[in-house]
């Protein structure tokens, strides 16, 4: 989007248009399911849509970014409540509602193995690893879009690569951890 | 010989990786890596993970989401808090309604710069509105006013304009003949 002087403004078809998909992947990565990711992906737009007075150009896909990773971490924060509610036995019982493998990749073009250990993961480290290596956001970006502290970030990106790793080999055996081969 | 080994704090290791490290805090790390394998083992590790999520980026929007998107000006309910609400995270102050729409905040989010800058589609949508607007303002003021006038200004289809110029012309006629057929109260004439 080029912020020049003449800069025509855009209609509403053009903002999902040239949005939709990197919010999509955004939710998609982020909660691991195509069901989730859509409705992250209508609330995102929806909430912009209402806030379109607070919007500037030049922080639009931060604002995005924030926005989406906002309304997941709620969504996980609420069912993790409810699942504290819930009676222990139940959970165990619950359907597994994590898609099939094909489903992932047909989804997304990513490994499933390589989605399947992001859900692995905490979501405040999920949504340091994502912005930072899916979505290609600088550190100091991800401070700002979680409210958090450059430190922080630092440590949530580095402990959630350590865990993306072990969930990794612990899933496929044959991708052998860097630091046994070394260790010989 | 056991000298207490000093390494990498972690979060230097990350950095490392992503380049946010300034030049001579990554210089004193290159330094460090050369005669260090363990912090070397652990930033092979960061850059393995890395490199795992660094594949395709691609991500195809399903079709009925992106029709569901375009049509949200149309079917955003705008008093709702939607299916991720709750829990107070938006705020609609009721000096916020312009033109018959919210502007919500969500309160993680940073006060906005530029807000001035933001007019350029509030403009567009409130063009449209305001067309919109415009519309249902002739339509009203056609119907009650027609309804009086007869038919003969109702279905008239030329523009709201000129109707409302013309219909003072047509309307006393019908008025007069819809006064002269109640006079008559039933004679022939």
């Amino acid at each position: 989007m080029p912020a020049t002087d003449t800069w025509v403004a855009p209609t509403w078809e053009q903002v999902v248009r040239d949005h939709s998909a990197r919010v999509y992947r955004l939710a998609y990565r982020l909660s691991g399911n195509a069901h989730d990711a859509e409705d992250l992906t209508q609330e995102t737009f929806v909430r912009v849509f209402r806030s379109l007075a607070d919007f500037s150009p030049g922080t639009f896909e931060g604002w995005l970014h924030r926005i989406t990773t906002n309304l997941f971490l709620d969504m996980v924060r609420r069912r993790q409540r409810i699942r504290f509610d819930a009676l222990p036995e139940d959970t165990e019982r619950l359907p597994g509602t994590a898609p099939s493998p094909e489903q992932v990749y047909t989804d997304t073009h990513l490994d499933p193995q390589v989605q399947a250990a992001l859900d692995a993961l905490s979501p405040e480290f999920r949504v340091a690893v994502v912005l930072c290596d899916i979505e290609g956001l600088t550190y100091e970006e991800i401070a700002a879009t979680l409210g958090i502290k450059l430190g922080t970030v630092r440590s949530r990106i580095h402990r959630g690569r350590v865990q993306l790793r072990e969930a990794l080999a612990h899933m496929a055996p044959g991708r052998r951890p860097v630091l046994e081969q070394g260790m010989r | 010989m056991n000298i207490p080994v000093s390494h990498l704090a972690q979060e230097a290791i990350a950095a490392l990786v992503d380049g946010e490290l300034s030049g001579t805090a990554a210089g004193r790390a290159a330094r460090h890596l050369s005669g260090c394998v363990q912090c070397r083992l652990a930033v092979e590790a960061q850059r393995e993970a890395k490199e795992a999520l660094h594949t395709s980026r691609d991500v195809a929007v399903p079709g009925d989401l992106l029709s569901r998107l375009q049509a949200i000006p149309f079917t955003a309910d705008v008093s709702a808090t939607g299916g991720f609400g709750g829990s107070g995270t938006l705020l609609a102050t009721p000096d916020s309604v312009v033109g018959g729409r919210f502007s919500a905040r969500l309160t993680p989010q940073e006060a906005p710069e530029r807000p001035g800058q933001a007019r350029w589609l509030r403009r567009g949508v409130a063009a449209g509105l305001a067309g919109i607007g415009i519309g249902v303002v002739a339509l009203a003021v056609n119907l009650p006013t027609g309804g009086t006038a007869g038919q003969v200004a109702r279905t008239d289809p030329g523009p709201a304009v000129s109707t409302v110029g013309e219909r003072t012309e047509i309307v006393p006629p019908v008025v007069r003949t819809v006064s002269v057929g109640t006079d008559l109260d039933g004679g022939t004439p």
